[in-house]
């Protein structure tokens, strides 16, 4: 009797147990804040500054960076004492799902640092909150940033981040591949680099160019160099854009490229990464980001890194794609007030500097030849004047499909390099009008 | 009598206790979640704000069956099927009849061909990845440098259609050891007598294997094509990581891969939802045709 006695009470306690635990599924069925507005918001914040908050911010640094961030953190909170930051770190692959999780579930972070791409179909869904004339300072920071990096914050006439990191990606070539074919320099134009590439190829001993796949970010300095547009800039159609003569020629001088065998094969799927063949003397050039420098401090020590622009295109202009991540706040925060300081201490000088130590490259443009930023960065600096920035769209996602799918047709011969983008065109133009 | 069934009461009421918990866990995380999501392929689903989502009937299953790249994952996922689940089987039967010889390390045997099973998919798939890799691969050395099949590299990967073969070698490898287990305890339960009765009669050991040991399996055999079956449709993580989901141009998607991108890449939750479903009842359909098929002979 005493027995089951004992056994009643354990499964008693195993039921509260899994009854409590269903329980704190988070039902938020409050009414959410719906875009707070900016009188109401003063006057809490008068009140709420004196009690201690707690701003959460979400990311995906890696290690050094994250070291770093810790850094920048203390000095936030030795500047506001009431203000704590909570930090957390995602792997890049969980990070959307990690905050539709929360979103849906109403455990969203006050702030996060996110792709750029994203910035839009985040704003589209209603998630963020609007920044410009509701943030003190706002604008004043906004003017001091890069266009390219803060144009990827704006969606409808509004903005919904801040550029808090950028970079772009710049022509790496190898040296002693280059000494070898007797070529002393990197190519200053196009012309130069088809003729480099194919100089430089030997078979399938060593390639003169390879790109990383044939989603857009891959192909996008030559597009954007060679004066390639995905859309016109109101985004409303891409018919004389994506399939317009700058980009078929851009796509068409690849296109030749592969076709000869001056392009690695490893574009269309399954080969050797462009990193590793870069370092190894397979790739004579690709094109890629400030990191490669971690990289291959880590991977291949002895391996001299050789940064270049992007060759000119047929205007004599150079270009790239902006790449790096934007600091949002989201709509359902109740810390707004703090969540505001805190993004405008990310966008000060002082914390742009403290992460350009670990090879973050600022958003600043008064930091371009400041003596506190790494040699390396100045070739990005540079480029990044020029850089412009993928289609700030919610279906940006499939338009990068669409431009993916047609790099690839017409590289496998499926169709003509005009008949492939003009497909595109169809499809983004589909996208748009959705 | 009162006695009897106040204790019989005590100990439905004690056999429900017990079961309590398991179905509150039952019903908060998968019945409760199933029905949501049910739910949810009738909406042009909003994650962020679900009271804004817009109820559009069954359109999120009308795109999928009009949508050729959703046709051509259900190819994929059949064919995928039709070949991993033969080649499992009929080299688990094989393997499972070598291990049930008193062969000397047999524990050590049935040890080595289990290992695969119960490594995890990601490692493997990467492996699998990098074996067939178009440029370095270890497939390509072996064809091209060791056996001169091959002229010139093959780019496994880029191909809709060679890309499924490390998926397809993967899913049979890994699912070998299983089905044998699975034969080797089939085979253990048929009665020896059978097989001296059978060399009585002068059958030799090939006559023994197809009229003794096939259709006494027979039972074992609807088991696993029909649990085999189901498996060989959800697969989804060895293509999701050695194809990136569909690479390349979208042909090379299984109907999960195509649901995962949907749901989780653009955040389409309803059409993701209507794609889970369509696949329940693909699989549900299939598994009671088949064991409706195979059940009717069991009796030899």
């Amino acid at each position: 009797m005493k027995r089951r006695f004992k056994l009643m009470l354990f499964v008693g306690i195993f039921i509260v147990l899994a009854l409590v635990l269903s329980a704190c599924k988070p039902t938020t069925t409050e009414a959410p804040s719906v875009e707070t507005e900016a009188p109401a918001k003063t006057e809490e914040v008068t009140t709420a500054a004196e009690e201690p908050v707690t701003v959460t911010y979400w990311h995906t640094m890696s290690d050094p960076e994250t070291a770093q961030l810790e850094k920048v953190v203390e000095a936030f909170e030795a500047e506001n004492p009431n203000i704590t930051i909570e930090t957390t770190r995602y792997a890049y692959d969980d990070f959307k799902t990690a905050i539709l999780t929360g979103l849906a579930g109403g455990s969203a972070p006050d702030t996060a640092r996110m792709d750029i791409a994203w910035v839009p179909e985040f704003a589209n869904e209603g998630a963020l909150m609007q920044l410009d004339g509701v943030m003190p300072g706002f604008e004043e920071i906004a003017a001091k940033t890069f266009p390219g990096p803060l144009s990827t914050n704006n969606w409808q006439g509004h903005y919904y981040g801040l550029p808090q990191n950028t970079n772009t990606q710049v022509l790496l070539w190898n040296k002693a591949d280059f000494e070898a074919a007797g070529i002393s320099e990197p190519p200053a134009t196009m012309e130069e680099f088809a003729e480099d590439a194919c100089l430089l190829t030997k078979g399938e001993e060593q390639y003169g160019y390879a790109l990383g796949g044939t989603y857009f970010w891959a192909p996008a300095p030559i597009f954007y160099a060679m004066g390639g547009k995905v859309v016109d800039d109101g985004i409303t159609t891409a018919d004389g854009y994506i399939n317009g003569s700058e980009s078929v020629a851009a796509f068409s001088m690849l296109k030749d490229l592969f076709d000869k065998g001056c392009i690695s094969p490893n574009l269309l799927g399954g080969g050797i990464g462009t990193a590793d063949g870069h370092a190894t003397g397979l790739y004579a050039m690709i094109i890629d980001g400030p990191w490669m420098v971690d990289i291959y401090k880590g991977n291949y020590p002895d391996f001299e890194v050789n940064f270049a622009m992007i060759p000119t295109g047929p205007d004599g202009t150079t270009s790239s794609v902006v790449g790096g991540e934007d600091v949002v706040i989201f709509g359902d925060t109740e810390q707004s007030e703090g969540a505001m300081k805190w993004v405008s201490f990310l966008m000060s000088e002082k914390s742009q500097k403290m992460m350009a130590e670990v090879g973050v490259i600022p958003t600043l443009s008064n930091l371009i030849g400041d003596p506190s930023l790494p040699a390396y960065f100045d070739v990005f600096l540079k480029q990044l004047e020029t850089a412009q920035a993928r289609v700030p769209h919610p279906a940006w996602g499939d338009m990068d499909g669409a431009i993916n799918n047609a790099f690839q047709r017409m590289l496998r011969g499926d169709q003509t390099v005009q008949e492939a983008l003009d497909q595109a065109a169809a499809e983004i133009n589909a996208l748009i009008n959705q | 009598m009162s006695t009897i069934s106040k204790r019989n009461l005590t100990q439905a009421l004690t056999a429900f206790l017990f079961l309590l918990p398991g179905l509150v866990l039952f019903i908060t995380f998968l019945l409760g979640p199933m029905i949501y999501s049910f739910r949810i392929s009738f909406y042009d689903w909003n994650i962020v704000k679900p009271e804004n989502s817009e109820w559009v009937g069954l359109a999120n299953y009308a795109r999928a069956f009009s949508n050729p790249i959703f046709r051509r994952a259900v190819i994929n996922t059949l064919a995928y099927a039709i070949i991993t689940v033969p080649g499992q089987m009929i080299i688990g039967l094989y393997v499972a009849v070598l291990l049930d010889q008193k062969i000397r390390g047999r524990a050590f045997f049935r040890v080595i061909y289990y290992l695969p099973v119960i490594t995890s998919w990601v490692i493997v798939s990467l492996l699998f990845e990098y074996m067939f890799s178009g440029q370095a691969g270890l497939v390509n050395y072996i064809l091209r440098d060791v056996f001169n099949i091959i002229p010139k590299n093959i780019l496994w990967l880029a191909d809709p259609i060679l890309a499924f073969v490390p998926i397809d070698l993967l899913g049979i490898w890994k699912g070998v050891g299983w089905t044998a287990i699975i034969f080797l305890a089939g085979l253990q339960a048929i009665p020896k007598h059978l097989y001296e009765a059978a060399e009585v009669d002068g059958a030799d050991g090939i006559a023994k294997f197809l009229h003794i040991t096939i259709p006494l399996l027979r039972p074992t055999t609807v088991f696993l094509v029909v649990v085999l079956t189901i498996g060989a449709l959800n697969a989804y993580i060895s293509n999701l990581l050695i194809t990136n989901g569909g690479d390349p141009l979208d042909l090379t998607h299984f109907i999960l891969t195509l649901m995962y991108e949907a749901t989780f890449k653009r955040l389409d939750f309803g059409y993701g939802s209507a794609i889970s479903y369509i696949l329940t009842v693909f699989v549900f359909v299939i598994s009671v045709v088949q064991i409706r098929l195979l059940r009717q002979q069991v009796e030899i």
